[in-house]
C-alpha cells in the first residue's frame, strides 16, 4: 500500500496554500499508510538562505543538541532563524556552500542527528502517525510556496520511525525529495554498489535508494526527466514515485504498471495522486483525471 | 424523475444499501450524489434500473453486476465492472488499470482513456474504448470483444482465446500468438453499430476512420501444446 502524493501550483507565484492541499490530500489517503506521514514543502527559493530540517536525535537532550549544532554552523554562516518542535529542529542559515558539508558537520554532533532536509526552497516534515498528528505537530498547513510531495507509509520491509518515514531527501543534494509507493527489489544489489563508492545509507528502507540513484543520475548531467526515464530501466520492482527539485515536479512508473497513480493538470495545477479520492477531496469536480500507464514518465517545470 | 442519493457522510456499505433498496422500491433511475472517488461503490447491482454517479469513483465500482446500468460521470479507479455478468457500464472520463477484467457478458464503454491491462480474460461482452489503452490489454481473452478508438500499449492481446481486438490507433507492441487479421464486412458492420449505439457523438469521425480499424486474434498457436512450436513457447514461457 502506502500512498503518495504531488502538487504544483502555477498561478499564486509562490503563494499557494501548499501545506493546506498537500495535508487535506495526505488526510484522504491515511487509510492506505497509518504507519507514518510526511511532506516535503517548497517555497520560493532564497539564494542567501539554506533551510535545515534536523533530527536531533532518539533519545531526549535535544536542547543540548540543539546548542551544539548552533555552535558548529555559526563558523559557516549567520543563524537567521532557529526553533525546535519535539525531536526536530529547523534552522534557517546565511549559507551558500556546499550541501554535503553543512550536513557532515551537523551529523558530527552525534551519530543519531540526521539532516532531514537541505536546500533553498525545501522543508521535509514527517513523524510516526497520521497526517492529523503531522499537522497537529507541525502545523503544517500554514505553510505556503510553489509545490510539494506527500507520503502515507504501510510499513512492508523496514522499521517504523522518522528516519525511515518518507518523503527522503537525496542527501548532499539541495532540494531533491522523492516520495515512492512500491517496492524496489534490486535495492540490494545498488546499496552494494553506491556503498562501495562512499555513498552513506541512513536506514533499511528500499525507497531511500531512489533518491540515492537520482542524485547519482543528475550529478552525471541527466536532467530530471532523463534520469526518471533511466530509472525505469534501473531499478526493479513495483514502483510509483514522485520527486521533486526546486522547480520541478515529476513522476515515474514501472514498467508493469503495478502501483496505482494518478493525474490531471489545469491551467493553474497539477496533481498527482495514488487514489483520486485524494485528489476529489483537495479539488472536487476538477476533472480531466487520467491514471498514469505503464512505463509513463511526467515532469512539470514552474513557470 | 429520478431518485437522489448522497454521499456525503454515508459509508460505503450505507450507500449500497440506500441504492438496492430505491431499485427494490421500483426506483428505475438513481442518481448519486458526490461520489467522491470512493471504491467499491454500485457492486452488485441485480436488477434492470439505471444508476447514475455524478462523479468520479474508485476500485471496483459495477463489479459483479447482473443487469443494471452504471453511469460514471468522471473517472474510475481499478477493476472497473469487474466480473460482469450483463449490463452496461458508461464512463464519461478515464478508467484505471483492468478495466472490465473477466467480464462475462454486457458492455463497458470508457469515453476517454484505459489504463493497463485493460479487459484482461474477458468471457464475453463488450469493452469500447473512446480514447487509448494502456499495457496488457485483453490478456488471455476467451470471448467477447475489445474495440480501442485510439492507441494501445505493449503486449497486446497476449495469449488469447476467441476474444476479438479491434483498434483504431496505433499498436506498440502485440503480445504473444496476436496476429492481425482482415477486417470483413461483418467485422465493419458490428463496429459502426457498436459506434452508433454507445458513441453516437463522434458517429460521423468513427465512421470516416472505419477501414483504418485493425482486427487482432488469437494465432491458434498457443491453444495446445506441439512440439514443433517449441520455438513459440520457448518466448511464451
Amino acid at each position: 500500500m502506502c500512498g503518495i502524493i504531488g502538487f504544483l501550483d502555477k498561478a499564486a507565484a509562490g503563494q499557494a496554500p501548499v501545506g493546506k492541499t498537500v495535508l487535506t490530500m495526505l488526510d484522504a489517503l491515511a487509510c492506505r499508510g497509518p504507519d507514518s506521514a510526511g511532506v516535503a514543502l517548497y517555497s520560493p527559493p532564497s539564494r542567501r538562505r539554506s533551510v535545515l530540517r534536523v533530527k536531533l536525535g532518539e533519545n531526549g537532550e535535544f536542547e543540548l543538541r540543539r546548542e551544539g549544532i548552533a555552535a558548529r554552523v555559526q563558523d559557516l554562516g549567520e543563524i537567521l532563524d532557529i526553533s525546535t518542535t519535539d525531536e526536530y529542529l529547523r534552522l534557517e542559515l546565511d549559507y551558500q556552500g556546499d550541501a554535503a558539508r553543512l550536513s557532515a558537520l551537523i551529523e558530527s554532533e552525534a551519530a543519531d542527528v540526521e539532516v532531514v532536509s537541505l536546500g533553498n526552497a525545501l522543508e521535509i516534515v514527517k513523524q510516526v502517525g497520521s497526517p492529523q498528528n503531522l499537522e497537529e505537530t507541525h502545523g503544517v498547513s500554514r505553510i505556503t510556496g510553489t509545490h510539494g510531495i506527500g507520503h502515507t507509509r504501510l510499513s512492508t520491509e523496514s522499521k517504523v520511525d522518522l528516519s525511515h518515514s518518507q518523503p527522503f531527501w537525496a542527501h548532499g543534494v539541495p532540494d531533491l525529495a522523492v516520495v515512492h509507493n512500491g517496492h524496489i527489489t534490486n535495492y540490494h544489489n545498488l546499496r552494494r554498489r553506491y556503498e562501495q563508492h562512499g555513498i552513506r545509507f541512513y536506514t533499511d528502507n528500499d525507497s531511500e535508494v531512489i533518491g540515492v540513484y537520482l542524485a547519482d543520475r543528475l550529478a552525471q548531467g541527466m536532467s530530471l526527466r532523463e534520469a526518471l526515464d533511466a530509472s525505469l530501466y534501473d531499478l526493479d520492482g513495483s514502483f510509483s514515485y514522485l520527486a521533486a527539485t526546486q522547480n520541478e515536479l515529476g513522476f515515474a512508473k514501472d514498467r508493469f504498471a503495478l502501483k496505482p497513480l494518478l493525474f490531471t493538470e489545469t491551467d493553474d495545477t497539477v496533481v498527482v495522486a495514488t487514489e483520486e479520492i485524494a485528489i476529489e477531496s483537495a479539488f472536487p469536480g476538477i476533472g480531466g483525471v487520467r491514471e498514469a500507464q505503464a512505463k509513463e514518465v511526467q515532469v512539470w517545470q514552474l513557470n | 424523475m429520478a431518485v437522489e442519493l448522497d454521499c456525503a457522510g454515508k459509508s460505503i456499505r450505507e450507500i449500497n444499501t440506500a441504492i438496492k433498496q430505491a431499485i427494490a422500491a421500483g426506483e428505475s433511475d438513481v442518481l448519486v450524489r458526490n461520489p467522491g472517488a470512493r471504491h467499491n461503490l454500485g457492486v452488485a447491482l441485480l436488477e434492470p434500473a439505471t444508476v447514475t454517479f455524478d462523479g468520479s469513483v474508485g476500485y471496483f465500482c459495477g463489479g459483479l453486476m447482473d443487469g443494471a446500468t452504471v453511469q460514471i460521470e468522471g473517472s474510475t479507479g481499478w477493476g472497473l465492472a469487474e466480473s460482469m455478468l450483463s449490463g452496461t457500464v458508461v464512463v464519461h472520463g478515464s478508467a484505471g488499470n483492468g478495466a472490465a477484467a473477466t467480464i462475462r457478458g454486457g458492455t463497458v464503454v470508457i469515453h476517454r482513456h484505459a489504463a493497463a491491462r485493460a479487459g484482461v480474460a474477458m468471457k464475453g461482452g463488450l469493452l469500447l474504448i473512446g480514447g487509448n489503452c494502456g499495457y496488457m490489454a485483453g490478456f488471455m481473452g476467451q470471448r467477447g470483444a475489445i474495440v480501442v478508438c485510439g492507441d494501445v500499449g505493449e503486449a497486446f492481446a497476449d495469449s488469447m482465446y476467441e476474444t476479438v481486438c479491434y483498434v483504431g490507433g496505433k499498436i506498440e507492441d502485440l503480445g504473444n500468438d496476436a496476429v492481425i487479421a482482415d477486417l470483413t464486412n461483418d467485422d465493419a458492420a458490428y463496429l459502426e453499430a457498436s459506434f452508433a449505439e454507445h458513441l453516437p457523438d463522434r458517429l460521423t469521425e468513427l465512421q470516416a476512420r472505419l477501414k483504418e480499424f485493425k482486427k487482432v486474434q488469437s494465432g491458434r498457436r498457443l491453444w495446445n501444446f506441439d512440439k514443433t512450436d517449441w520455438e513459440v513457447w520457448q518466448q511464451v514461457v
